[in-house]
């Protein structure tokens, strides 16, 4: 019965983002999200929890605001949140995000088995499951897209680029999961109301070692334009045939 | 005063998006189109827990308010008018009918199934003579012994064909006037009660309506919900919750429109720019998103007056009138917005405006609503 | 800072990541490192496509994963230091880089697009896609190493030199790792490699049944392209293989032309065609957001167009 941590990022959600005429961002319509492929995450805990037994926790580093996403987040089956929170843990860098889950991890949240998803919606750095594992000094198993657990080992089937690869590793270990490794749950109404029952485990800066500074500092963000001139044609057969004229016009049929 | 929904209800709103999205967006035109119950679709919601949220959770529900309630029917509207109607009446009034009027026995047969959403409710109040007129209805339930005998026809009954738990007016006794009428719960397969009438409608297209025809239809005293003579009061109840839910409805509706208009405009480029940087087109959008910020507001004020327990008749009755109305106002604007590409099958906007009409009418037309409006304001 | 170093999967990737560490080298003055993980054999090769020094990592038995290696490529980072270290952002590229940046308590620019040296501030400068795509951030390193990982065919291969040689230095084996691999199973590369197709037919979410993916290859056929499919199709249906995932997520194409047939297109799969030549539409939703980022589309039914459209294109090509 594995004693499970969950982490999750509650993320700026990117369909609201405009691109300003300058290039800047423009973040003042926002609404926030629990980054998607944290959600297999704890979609992936929820089901091993019901399937072998056990108990998830849910853990995020964040803004104080973010109590939303905590709800979220014990809406999705974890029993109990650990929520690390300071104004200052706004966009924060991999290492500091990675650095703070393993102060807060080691020192209070007991675990077999550590579930993160592949990378956030919004930086998608890919570096905070793999760097947890390394602080924690445990082994490390990711971009799997099936796990089991076996008595205290765990068999994943991760994907690399040449194929796919199952390997085993003795718990305690952590798992990044790809999106395909399961189908996120929409909550019930009666999930979220319960959400607020649960426990809420507030965890500050003052109570964590000094991990202020940023490794990699972000000088800007610009927004990027994907936009073409869009020529368009209808489906008559007339304008079938314009449009395939125009691709030799452009020389790219042969 | 406090202008932001709870997290919860913020959370419950953003699920029901995400299942709009996976489950009711990719069949809304198709079940418009062939007028089909989506079975399936109403197994989901009622597995979400979406068919019973302000019913408490010992008898089936999710056990949140009515405010939740409406947030949800706001947000499956704005995805399909149709499905949020028929979730709308199924709680606003079935579910809230016995919950508010039932005995213990009644809640824990016929309520807690429906919060469930294991059965369908429908209210059968409309006849063919007695619209907005409800004392004009003829339809009778005799006292036989321990049961009650019902006789006649009731019309424009939605969830008539796909019910499973009938709330039907009578007369028990025409001569005690507004004291006269009871209501009465039958399910589905009582001997003497029929599905007379398919509807075909302009719009709503894939919620079910049909006559409902009583011969001899014998029911249990223990199916009387409240007192004998006590239907007209509970019939006004229900309508304060199910106007309350049209008004969601139609807000939705709105926003529907809303999107569409905005995405378009700002993709359909004539002379050199898209629509939406003409005056004429901007000023619709700006009209139609001041009107939604209002008929947002006036609907959940009308719910948090019921979460709170006050009397709220006139506000739901106002939220309807404004919200029914400006849906239809607003839905022709963003045909219009849309141009030909609106009036073609399959737009959004087109079946936008065709549901929007029918809220400007059931559960009391707009005229009905100014009716009880102007009834409380000139008291 | 002492070099540079590269530890790149194999002679393809480190062929790319030599063009990258060698306009740094020349920027920084600093020689370069090929750490071999694989392909043990080819010290000669790297040193003519630029390296200055072959690092040879312990060969692992079958059942080992690479990133046993991580502790001793950490352990020779502490002592050699280098100044930067670059990594192909793959599978493993990806983990090591991020386990590795977090033993030497460094920063980490994951799938940087762009490596610079900034000689007045005395710092690498990268850029790197965030939001989906919807925007670059750039970034500066505070500590050191600097560390990266790069996408594949981000750089052009290295090209080869004569005369070129350097040292060969042996690394120690690697402690004790407690992840066994237990089964491999490698993917039959049924397709030919995207990334090298002149013209790609992508499908998308429009088709509605697998049976009709043969729409979207007849239309390949008829352009002598090769076949494609958005991210829902490959993870969500299997209908086809990951190779052939265009995006953020799968991989990154520069065809000259690539034509959507029912791609909505959300901004990770754009993400991964933003360097087609051409990119065309076809879709039934005239709002699909493809429109906003293609250079020209149908608004139709893929289902009717896209026969008259391959008979217009035999015609062109006087099939």
């Amino acid at each position: 019965m594995p004693q499970m941590i969950a982490c999750f990022k509650w993320v700026v959600d990117e369909a609201y983002i405009r691109v300003g005429a300058s290039g800047d961002l423009d973040m003042n319509a926002v609404d926030y999200k629990i980054s998607d492929y944290d959600k297999n995450a704890l979609e992936e805990a929820a089901r091993i929890r019901e399937q072998a037994g056990g108990s998830v926790a849910a853990v995020t580093v964040g803004v104080p605001e973010a109590t939303k996403g905590v709800k979220d987040a014990l809406s999705r089956g974890a029993e109990k949140a650990f929520f690390i929170q300071d104004p200052s843990f706004r966009d924060l860098e991999p290492s500091q995000t990675a650095r703070i889950l393993a102060a807060v991890i080691q020192s209070r949240i007991p675990y077999d088995l550590i579930l993160c998803g592949e990378g956030s919606s919004d930086l998608y750095a890919r570096q905070v499951g793999p760097r947890l594992a390394e602080l924690l000094g445990i082994p490390c198993l990711s971009f799997v897209q099936k796990l089991t657990v076996e008595g205290d080992r765990v068999v994943a089937e991760r994907r690399t680029d040449e194929g796919q690869e199952v390997c085993t590793a003795p718990m305690p270990v952590l798992v990044t999961v790809l999106p395909d490794i399961n189908t996120p749950r929409i909550p019930s109404v009666r999930d979220t109301l319960m959400a607020s029952k649960k426990e809420v485990v507030p965890v500050r800066k003052e109570d964590l070692p000094d991990i202020s500074s940023p490794f990699l500092e972000t000088v800007s963000m610009k927004g990027t334009s994907l936009k073409r001139s869009g020529t368009r044609f209808t489906e008559d057969p007339g304008d079938v045939k314009a449009f395939v004229d125009t691709l030799l016009q452009k020389g790219v049929l042969k | 005063m406090d202008f932001k929904l709870t997290e919860e209800q913020e959370l419950i709103r953003k699920n029901m998006r995400e299942f709009t999205e996976k489950h009711v967006d990719p069949i809304a035109v198709e079940i418009d189109e062939t007028s089909r119950h989506p079975e399936e679709l109403f197994k989901k919601l009622a597995e979400g827990g979406w068919m019973g949220i302000p019913v408490p959770v010992e008898y089936g529900g999710s056990g949140s308010d009515y405010l939740t309630h409406i947030v949800a029917v706001d947000e499956l509207a704005r995805s399909c008018a149709s499905t949020g109607f028929t979730v709308s009446i199924h709680v606003g009034i079935a579910c809230m009918l016995v919950l508010l009027f039932g005995t213990e026995d009644q809640k824990k047969k016929f309520l807690a199934p429906m919060a469930r959403g294991e059965k369908l409710g429908a209210f059968v109040l409309t006849e063919p003579g007695a619209g907005t007129d409800v004392m004009a209805a003829t339809t009778t339930a005799v006292k036989d012994g321990n049961d009650y005998v019902l006789n006649g026809t009731k019309t424009f009954t939605s969830n008539g064909p796909t019910g499973d738990t009938y709330f039907v007016f009578a007369w028990t006794d025409k001569a005690a006037g507004r004291k006269g009428m009871s209501a009465f719960i039958v399910p589905r397969g009582t001997p003497g009660m029929e599905v007379g009438t398919h509807f075909k409608k302009m719009g709503l297209r894939s919620s079910q309506t049909s006559e409902m025809v009583f011969r001899n239809c014998r029911i249990p005293q223990e199916n009387l919900l409240g007192k004998e003579g006590a239907g007209l009061l509970m019939a006004m109840t229900g309508f304060d919750h199910g106007r309350t839910g049209i008004a969601a409805q139609s807000t939705g509706i709105l926003q529907a429109a809303l999107d569409e208009s905005i995405r378009y405009s700002k993709e359909r480029v004539q002379f050199g720019q898209p629509i939406s940087r003409q005056q004429a087109i901007a000023w619709m959008i700006a009209d139609m998103a001041t009107d939604l910020q209002a008929a947002r507001f006036l609907t959940y004020h009308a719910a948090w007056m019921k979460d709170q327990g006050k009397p709220f008749s006139k506000e739901a009755s106002m939220a309807k009138l404004f919200t029914s109305e400006a849906a239809m106002r607003h839905t022709i604007k963003a045909v219009q917005i849309h141009g030909g590409y609106g009036y073609v099958k399959g737009a959004k906007v087109e079946r936008l405006m065709r549901d929007a009409k029918i809220t400007e009418i059931y559960e009391g037309t707009s005229e009905a609503q100014r009716m009880v409006i102007s009834g409380n304001v000139l008291r | 800072m002492a070099g540079i170093w590269i530890l790149g999967e194999n002679r393809e990737l480190t062929g790319e990541l030599l063009t990258a560490g060698g306009e740094l080298a020349a920027a920084t003055g600093e020689k370069i490192s090929v750490l071999l993980w694989k392909d043990r054999s080819r010290a000669e090769e790297y040193f003519a496509l630029g390296a200055d020094e072959i690092l040879v990592l312990p060969e692992l038995p079958e059942d080992v994963p690479p990133e046993a290696l991580i502790p001793v490529i950490t352990g020779e980072a502490k002592t050699s230091q280098p100044g930067l270290i670059l990594l192909p952002a793959t599978v493993r590229g990806r983990e090591m880089a991020a386990r590795v940046a977090a033993g030497l308590g460094t920063g980490l620019c994951s799938d940087a697009v762009a490596v610079r040296w900034n000689g007045e501030r005395k710092t690498f400068e990268m850029e790197r896609l965030a939001y989906g795509g919807m925007a670059v951030q750039k970034v500066v390193f505070r500590t050191a190493p600097a560390m990266a990982t790069i996408p594949p065919r981000t750089f052009a291969p290295a090209p080869e030199k004569e005369g070129r040689t350097g040292t060969v230095r042996e690394l120690p084996g690697p402690p004790p790792s407690p992840v066994r691999v237990v089964e491999r199973k490698k993917r039959e590369r049924t397709v030919r490699d995207l990334r090298e197709a002149r013209i790609i037919v992508c499908a998308g979410r429009g088709i509605e049944k697998q049976e009709d993916l043969r729409i979207a290859r007849e239309l390949a056929e008829a352009l002598g392209g090769e076949i494609a499919c958005t991210r829902p199709l490959s993870e969500e249906y299997h209908w086809l293989p990951e190779d052939l995932c265009i995006g953020l997520s799968g991989i990154s194409v520069k065809p000259e032309l690539y034509i959507g047939l029912g791609v909505s297109g959300q901004v990770q799969h754009i993400t991964g065609i933003r360097d087609a030549k051409v990119i065309a539409a076809v879709n039934k939703d005239e709002n699909a957001p493809i429109f906003q980022t293609a250079d020209l589309g149908i608004v139709g039914d893929l289902y009717g167009v896209v026969p008259n459209l391959i008979q217009e294109i035999r015609k062109a090509r006087g099939q």
